[in-house]
């Protein structure tokens, strides 16, 4: 048994090898099935979640190492916040949902959980994105909806 | 932001609807003959669709599953909310399960319904008013429907539609009701906000992968590592398999054919576990087909060319004496391109959940089957799971769910056949979710086929193009199912290559099938993007031969057209070379290339902006103009446009399958390379609404884009690319 602490909330999730990948913890054992499975490799972005406000593939991380960290995945984007978001207005999360139904950036919809979380992580380290820094986001969208996405991240940086 | 997900409606009984809300629920079919209203009966099986007016005033319309992305939710409640007259904002869409005449492919999930769905909102809209004009003992035409409630003009009193919904709920639908005239649409034409999108920001859209059921196991799938391979075993029973240490049970699983055991299905306690034990199924299990040898990039290109040479032509397309235009041309272009086999690589890999309830194996008429499936063919589905469990359709439900890309693949049967096969070895009532891993993904794949196109073409000393001859070769999707083909060949091959708008003297397209067995599909504009990159590629060597502009030529070769499609497709053109400003000075280093397709009716005009290494290229900006005809959601459209541009320049980079011994080239993404953000084009999408009959947007953005930026290629550097994709090997940068 091991305590898994996932959108502010703990969990003791009965795993029996503990080298099993976040992702499929969060997917199949806590049923928080927004981060999705792309490659299983850390090359297409899609199991993006935070781990201590970073961004991270979830597919390789053996759930063990994200034992006394804390994990931020899509479901708890709405509720996640900087330090510096000012109390009662909108947090990085909500502003980044937000920008992302503005410029209507979803087609498939598939891998923008990771990108959007890849986006809350760049946020914090950045918080006025230059095209250079959106650049960095390596997740993969066979959509096709990069352009969009940079137009939400900017979106949502300056409002 | 924190909506539900979309939810699959159970399947509606208007006895509980009306207990529930009290409101009014129209039933359509597909051809919209008969309309009829609950107060009808609903059990008709030509259903298509609903249509749901709250008393709480919400309108909800009833989709067939099909979403990928394109918009087809959004695009057909746009059309049932424009004729009911109600706000945008007041409508909500549900899918249904499965119903027939549902199908999501040929880009037509919205032109193809749009009439239907018209014309149902325009019935309820009629109904309601009669309703309405009954309450106040007044004329109908003195009543007057906008905003979700009908106007009294002599009193200027108003009933909601949820006022009105149980009385007209009884009215008889009108057979023809009125439909609002084009120009005078307020909804369809404007951007609409995608329904499905804020569940796409929070986690809470369900795609297929995102089934869970109580007690719900885990499987995968490893197949044959050479295509075609079989089990070396082929005596289990009822498909059971020596089962891994750790996992609940394994199934060996049978082709879509029906024919020997080509992969093993592995059931776990999680799908991590599942995905473990099934990739250490050892090679050893296998049978080889015995040409396994021959099932090679290498040779499947030595019989393209011979083909090419010798083959038994399908004439396809003909026109006045091509040989002879060719022998009197002054100048004569003759240039061959070769293509790979293409992945589709939906985001979201192959998935389906079954659960099997009360079912004996062998008693046909026991028990019922559900499932969840990703599917742009959700009534293929159910005929899938009548063959695969023996039950009658009536004890079958399917439920589609979003898909996470379609591109053509989730047309497909054959994962839908694996999870039924798994589901019948599990103890009943047991839901089984099959996720495949992404290696089984794309070497499993049913491909776009391989290819080699040749164009011959003449030209005169005025630069008219005197005779074009195309030939083409490839494996062809539908004789590869067993049909056996017309005297025009396969027209999934050829399209793109006929029906040209040009101006040509005399042509001839004409099409060779390839023998090679390994699964071909219909990947995202299928027969089209093959042969544009021949055509506007060889297009503009004419034009260079003749020394006339690239662009100049194609505007004089479609003035000089009767093509009924030569004055929409020169309109597009124009647009894309000025949004481009085509002619206009470039920094040094620079290139813009040009071409025009059409596809699925649809034309695309695309003029690309590159610099070039030796290793790759940069695509700067792509400047796109489309004519569908009637934009429903432009929006949707510009999008369409982009990802289609997005999904062609990816394939033409870098896309490709090779095959050595009958294993695939490609297991993921980092030997089958896509775009990123980096190398991602701005694109502008200008759209023309011609007033033509609507066609599709799915697909049609993705032809244009390879010649387009080959073209420029040969502007910057000279040479001309004839192999796809432009940068073979290339892996993932970074990785």
């Amino acid at each position: 048994m091991i305590t898994l602490n996932v959108n502010g909330q703990s969990y003791q999730v009965n795993v029996a090898d503990t080298s099993t990948p976040l992702l499929w913890v969060l997917r199949d054992i806590l049923g928080l099935t927004g981060t999705k499975y792309g490659c299983g490799k850390e090359i297409c972005g899609a199991c993006t979640v935070l781990v201590n406000g970073q961004a991270q593939t979830s597919c390789q991380m053996d759930v063990s190492s994200a034992v006394g960290k804390t994990i931020t995945t899509i479901e708890g984007l709405a509720a996640y916040r900087l330090p510096n978001d000012p109390a009662g207005a909108p947090g990085v999360g909500e502003k980044l949902q937000a920008a992302w139904v503005d410029q209507q950036v979803p087609q498939c919809g598939y891998c923008q959980s990771g990108m959007l979380m890849a986006a809350a992580g760049l946020l914090k380290s950045k918080p006025h994105p230059a095209d250079a820094d959106i650049n960095e986001i390596k997740n993969i969208c066979i959509c096709g909806t990069y352009q969009r996405i940079r137009a939400a991240i900017h979106e949502a940086a300056n409002s | 932001m924190n909506e539900s997900s979309i939810k699959i409606a159970d399947a509606l009984d208007r006895r509980d609807f009306l207990k529930v809300t009290g409101g009014f629920l129209l039933a359509i079919t597909l051809d919209g003959a008969t309309n009829r209203s609950v107060a009808q009966g609903v059990g008709s099986t030509n259903i298509t669709t609903y249509l749901r007016i709250g008393a709480d005033e919400t309108i909800t319309v009833f989709v067939g599953g099909g979403e990928m992305g394109q918009g087809i939710y959004t695009g057909l409640a746009m059309a049932a909310a424009e004729e009911l007259k109600v706000d945008w904002a007041s409508v909500k869409v549900e899918p249904l399960t499965a119903i027939s005449s549902w199908l999501s492919a040929g880009s037509g999930g919205i032109r193809s319904r749009l009439p239907t769905f018209l014309k149902a909102g325009a019935a309820a809209r009629e109904m309601l008013i009669s309703a309405a004009a009954t309450q106040w003992g007044i004329a109908r035409s003195l009543c007057v429907a906008g905003g979700g409630s009908i106007l009294n003009t002599l009193t200027d009193e108003t009933l909601t539609y949820g006022q009105l919904a149980p009385a007209a709920a009884l009215l008889p639908v009108p057979a023809a009701p009125p439909l609002t005239p084009a120009a005078q649409y307020q909804i369809i034409g404007t951007p609409a906000a995608r329904v499905d999108l804020p569940p796409k920001t929070n986690g809470s859209a369900k795609y297929g992968v995102d089934t869970f059921l109580p007690g719900m196991v885990f499987a995968a799938v490893k197949h044959s590592p050479v295509i075609g391979g079989t089990l070396t075993l082929q005596t289990y029973t009822n498909g059971i398999y020596p089962k891994p240490g750790g996992a609940i049970a394994a199934v060996a699983l049978r082709p879509l054919s029906g024919g020997d055991y080509n992969a093993v299905g592995v059931v776990a306690s999680n799908t991590f576990l599942a995905h473990s034990l099934a990739n250490g199924i050892s090679a050893t299990k296998w049978t080889a087909p015995a040409d396994a040898a021959l099932r090679d990039t290498n040779t499947y290109m030595a019989q393209a060319k011979h083909l090419m040479g010798r083959g038994a032509p399908y004439i396809a397309e003909t026109f006045g004496d091509v040989e002879a235009g060719l022998t009197n041309a002054a100048q004569t272009v003759d240039l061959t391109y070769t293509y790979p086999y293409l992945a589709h690589c939906c985001m979201e890999v192959l998935s389906c959940t079954v659960r099997l309830t009360g079912y004996v194996a062998g008693t046909p008429s026991a028990g019922t089957c559900e499932v969840w499936a990703p599917t742009q063919a959700p009534n293929t589905t159910l005929n899938t799971a009548a063959t695969w469990t023996g039950l009658a359709k009536t004890s079958i439900t399917i439920y589609p769910t979003l898909m996470g890309g379609g591109l053509g693949r989730k047309f497909e049967q054959d994962y839908i056949a694996q999870a039924i096969q798994i589901a019948k070895a599990l103890p009943s009532g047991t839901p089984v979710k099959m996720i495949w891993k992404r290696e089984q993904d794309m070497a499993n794949d049913q491909f776009r086929p391989m290819a080699l196109i040749r164009i011959r073409a003449g030209l005169d000393a005025a630069g008219n193009v005197t005779a074009w001859n195309c030939r083409h070769v490839s494996p062809s999707i539908s004789k590869q199912r067993g049909a056996t083909l017309g005297a025009k060949g396969d027209g999934n091959a050829t399209e793109g290559a006929t029906l040209l708008p040009y101006s040509f003297g005399s042509r001839l397209v004409d099409y060779v099938v390839h023998p090679s067995p390994v699964p071909v599909g219909y990947w995202r504009s299928v027969g089209y993007s093959l042969n544009a990159f021949a055509v506007e590629s060889a297009i503009d060597e004419l034009a260079i031969a003749a020394g006339i502009d690239p662009y100049l030529f194609r505007v004089q070769l479609l003035q000089n057209s009767t093509d009924p499609l030569a004055a929409r497709t020169l309109a597009c053109l124009q647009d894309a070379a000025a949004t481009a400003g085509w002619g206009t000075a470039l920094p040094a280093g620079r290139a813009r290339g040009i071409a025009v397709t059409m596809a699925f009716n649809t034309i695309v005009a695309e003029c690309a902006e590159i610099s070039a290494t030796a290793t790759s290229i940069k695509v700067y900006k792509v400047a796109c103009t489309v004519d569908c005809g009637t934009a429903v959601n432009p929006d949707s459209v510009e999008a369409q446009m982009q990802g289609g541009i997005f999904h062609g320049l990816s394939a033409a980079m870098w896309g490709q399958v090779k095959w050595t011994a009958g294993v695939a080239s490609a297991s993921n993404f980092n030997n089958y390379r896509v775009l990123r953000m980096n190398e991602a084009p701005a694109i502008t999408v200008n759209i023309i609404n011609s007033g033509a009959p609507m066609s599709g947007c799915g697909e049609p953005g993705v032809p244009g884009i390879a010649p387009a930026v080959a073209n420029a290629y040969r502007k910057l550097t000279g040479t001309r690319i004839l192999t796809l994709p432009f940068f073979p090997g290339a892996t993932m940068d970074g990785i």
